[in-house]
């Protein structure tokens, strides 16, 4: 700590160049801490999927839907603890020519809710639900955006074709549920898989899709392949996959998004560095003189290049750490456009990591230099 | 000495005495590089995704969706609105009158990406019989074209490059059994290319669909578009909306234009502006250096402006040649690459384009990188013109 007073000096010694480098370093983190970002963002949200919840959909998409009897088929497979169905429904609601569509998952909401960690659902709602077979529970969201309130009756005109030869589907609106991870923004109800599927025409007695829990999660491949092998060879082959790997696949459906981001922070990094290295290298190299008076007054190689060290991390860690800073305050703005970007102590702590590289780097090279040179060269240098 | 030839002569000796100070001046050179490069690779993959896409739109087609449908494959049009639509005024007739329509319905297929062996989904259009007529831009270029009833398709050129098993012959697994390959095609701007196509008629009856989910028609002239969308309008049983094609698109990709817009003015910004203080810092270090240069030569004539303005010359040059570094750089890198992502006709189905650097891109990041320069050296330049002669020989 005794050594700050010099460090500190030493920093100033040319305020504008020091100011100018410490601004590229922030601005440098603010973009890699963006980039670093993007990518955790995917990791996260594949490394948060469960493993051991399960969905089951047709293989072919817009192929003919699943019987509900494999209900009862999947849940006697070994391993499958609960497994709940879904069905959609469609519907506009008030005046069908405008573009209010709302999208409803019918279920057996009970299971549903177990099976979705992702949504929070009261005890009192589920048991309205149980209690009312027309009910309906919406998102805060959803119920703002039609002014609903709970205990409402709402009518949704569907393309799907009553028993009665309508098209219009009433339900009570009887409780509320949210997206844990992303409450403002779910728009959409949960309805009754029994009461869509006795009042509907078509598609009777089937579901688009079956989620399923395991009980050992590390079984998941071979519970799916399990699944995917009742329905193999019918018109309706499936494809089960975890909620991790539709995660990874979701991400792998973006493109080389990885390889992108990963090219632009190589370019940064590498730019970074030279642009850095080459002030630390002047700053080093005009203070040749100084630092061997230090060496002529007996300290250590070692304890020279340390100084120099340590002056150039003094000058990189708070300017990455305020790029950092940036970074973490921009990043919810782009929430809406590109998705969720997080700048998590993990990206801080790799970022800082890198910072304190580049220093060492950037100082190394003249600080060799500088260790090789007899202390009367040096002195006599101006 | 007249100031022009006041300004070669003190800009002369600055580049002169460049490689002395080389680490100094690589890094305006490496900065500029670095930005350039960046630029045009995040340029590139926004106005090849927008082009892509738009670029196939034509004022005298028209896309008919359901009313309230923003996507071709979210909403449905029944047998008897896809018939209504045939009969519309200002449709185009071909030499048999028949009129150049294609009802089409859109699914997916699952493939696998052969670069990494990831699943991902291609748009499946099933076509009228009409649709290579409606879109002369596409041409078959091997194979042969699908025979209505058989359980054959179509694949689209960068489709069949970029997913495993869409060559001529391959069986793809879609409802109701395999699906052959018969031939390839190719044009336009490339969006369809990322497509399968197959008859509709036969894809509906394999999928027990009973609608289409959208329809293209060739208008007779752009002006028609009007008198179909009255025709269509009147008719209370028909909920359709009517299109121009390039409107559709533009709306159509609206959202991953936004993306990617913001992405590469974001990224190009925040470079930008990192690339501004590197040169800023640069030249102050390049002017700090020759105090005493500077102060001699004002000493012995040379008037300050002449000093700026060789200064400022200086650092444009510098970020010239890191803009010619950067561009080449961002042409041997990836010019050409093809990119597989979420663009397609289907929320899910992959769009796949390459990156073509076109001249406009290149235009823009070099005059981004001259006005770096301009900036970066303008502080310094005034700088070196102020300073005090009598003391900067002082210093030394």
């Amino acid at each position: 700590m005794r050594f700050f007073p010099l460090l500190w000096a030493g920093l100033w010694r040319r305020p504008t160049r020091s100011v100018l480098t410490g601004l590229s370093i922030a601005v440098a983190f603010l973009l890699l801490g963006l980039l670093e970002g993007v990518n955790a963002g995917f990791s996260k949200a594949i490394a948060e999927a469960h493993r051991d919840l399960l969905v089951t959909r047709t293989r072919v998409r817009g192929g003919a839907p699943m019987p509900i009897s494999a209900l009862a088929t999947i849940q006697s497979i070994p391993g499958v603890r609960e497994v709940t169905q879904r069905a959609y429904l469609m519907g506009a609601y008030g005046d069908p020519l405008l573009k209010n569509m709302v999208a409803a998952i019918a279920t057996d909401p009970a299971v549903f809710f177990q099976l979705r960690p992702g949504l929070t659902v009261t005890k009192q709602s589920l048991r309205a639900m149980r209690e009312n077979r027309s009910g309906m529970l919406a998102t805060p969201a959803l119920l703002q955006q039609f002014g609903w309130r709970v205990g409402d009756a709402v009518t949704l005109r569907s393309q799907i074709l009553k028993t009665d030869g309508s098209r219009d589907w009433t339900f009570n609106i009887v409780g509320t549920f949210d997206s844990v991870k992303n409450p403002a923004n779910a728009y959409f109800g949960i309805i009754n898989y029994s009461y869509l599927d006795e009042y509907r025409v078509e598609d009777r007695g089937t579901a688009e899709a079956f989620y399923e829990r395991i009980a050992d999660p590390t079984k998941a491949v071979t519970t799916a392949a399990a699944i995917d092998q009742i329905f193999a060879n019918s018109s309706h082959e499936t494809r089960t996959q975890s909620d991790q790997e539709r995660a990874e696949f979701q991400a792998k459906q973006l493109g080389n998004v990885q390889f992108f981001t990963n090219a632009i922070m190589g370019a940064v990094l590498f730019t970074l560095a030279f642009l850095t290295g080459n002030t630390l290298r002047q700053s080093i190299h005009e203070r040749i003189p100084e630092f061997a008076v230090l060496k002529a007054v007996g300290y250590s190689d070692a304890r020279v290049l340390g100084l120099a060290y340590a002056e150039a991390l003094l000058l990189y860690m708070p300017a990455a750490a305020v790029g950092l800073m940036l970074a973490y305050l921009a990043a919810p703005l782009a929430k809406e456009d590109i998705g969720s970007i997080v700048v998590s102590p993990a990206v801080a702590m790799s970022g800082l990591a890198c910072a304190a590289l580049l220093a060492l780097v950037g100082t190394a090279l003249p600080a060799l230099s500088l260790s090789r040179m007899a202390i009367v060269d040096a002195l006599r240098r101006r | 000495m007249a100031l022009p030839a006041q300004i070669l002569a003190v800009t002369t000796a600055n580049v002169r005495s460049i490689p002395r100070r080389l680490g100094n001046s690589l890094v305006i050179v490496v900065g500029v590089a670095g930005v350039v490069a960046v630029l045009i690779l995040v340029l590139t993959m926004f106005v090849g995704f927008r082009t892509t896409i738009e670029g196939d739109g034509r004022p005298d087609r028209a896309i008919i969706l359901p009313r309230g449908a923003t996507t071709e494959y979210e909403g449905s049009l029944s047998r008897e609105t896809a018939a209504a639509v045939m009969n519309a005024p200002g449709i185009k007739h071909d030499g048999r009158g028949r009129p150049i329509v294609s009802a089409e319905v859109i699914l997916v297929a699952p493939v696998a990406r052969k670069a990494d062996n990831s699943d991902v989904n291609v748009t499946l259009r099933g076509v009228g019989g009409q649709y290579f007529v409606m879109r002369p831009e596409l041409k078959l270029v091997s194979g042969r074209m699908f025979h209505p009833g058989n359980q054959e398709l179509l694949a689209g050129t960068s489709a069949s490059a970029e997913f495993a098993g869409l060559d001529i012959g391959k069986q793809v697994r879609l409802q109701d059994g395999d699906w052959t390959v018969v031939g390839t095609f190719a044009g336009g701007n490339g969006a369809r290319e990322s497509e399968l196509v197959a008859d509709a008629l036969t894809v509906m009856s394999a999928y027990k669909l009973d609608a289409f989910n959208t329809m293209g028609v060739m208008l007779e002239s752009p002006a028609t578009i009007a008198s179909i969308k009255e025709a269509l309008a009147g008719d209370p049983t028909l909920q359709v909306d009517v299109r121009a094609e390039p409107e559709y698109l533009a709306t159509a990709s609206d959202g991953v234009n936004r993306m990617l817009r913001l992405v590469a003015y974001a990224i190009g910004s925040i470079m930008a502006l990192g690339a501004l203080f590197a040169a800023l810092n640069s030249m102050s270090s390049a002017v700090v250096a020759r105090t005493v240069e500077i102060a001699t030569l004002r000493a012995i004539g040379f008037s300050p402006s002449a000093v700026a303005v060789s200064v400022l010359i200086e650092a444009l040059l510098l970020a010239l040649l890191g803009a010619v570094v950067g561009v080449a750089v961002a042409y041997a890198a990836f010019n050409g690459a093809t990119i597989s992502t979420l663009g397609g006709a289907v929320w899910d189905s992959q769009l796949v384009y390459s990156l073509t650097i076109t001249r406009s891109v290149t235009v823009t990041a070099v005059l981004l990188a001259c006005a770096l320069g301009l900036l970066g050296g303008a502080f310094p330049a005034i700088r070196a013109a102020r300073s005090n002669v009598a003391d900067a020989l002082h210093e030394s």
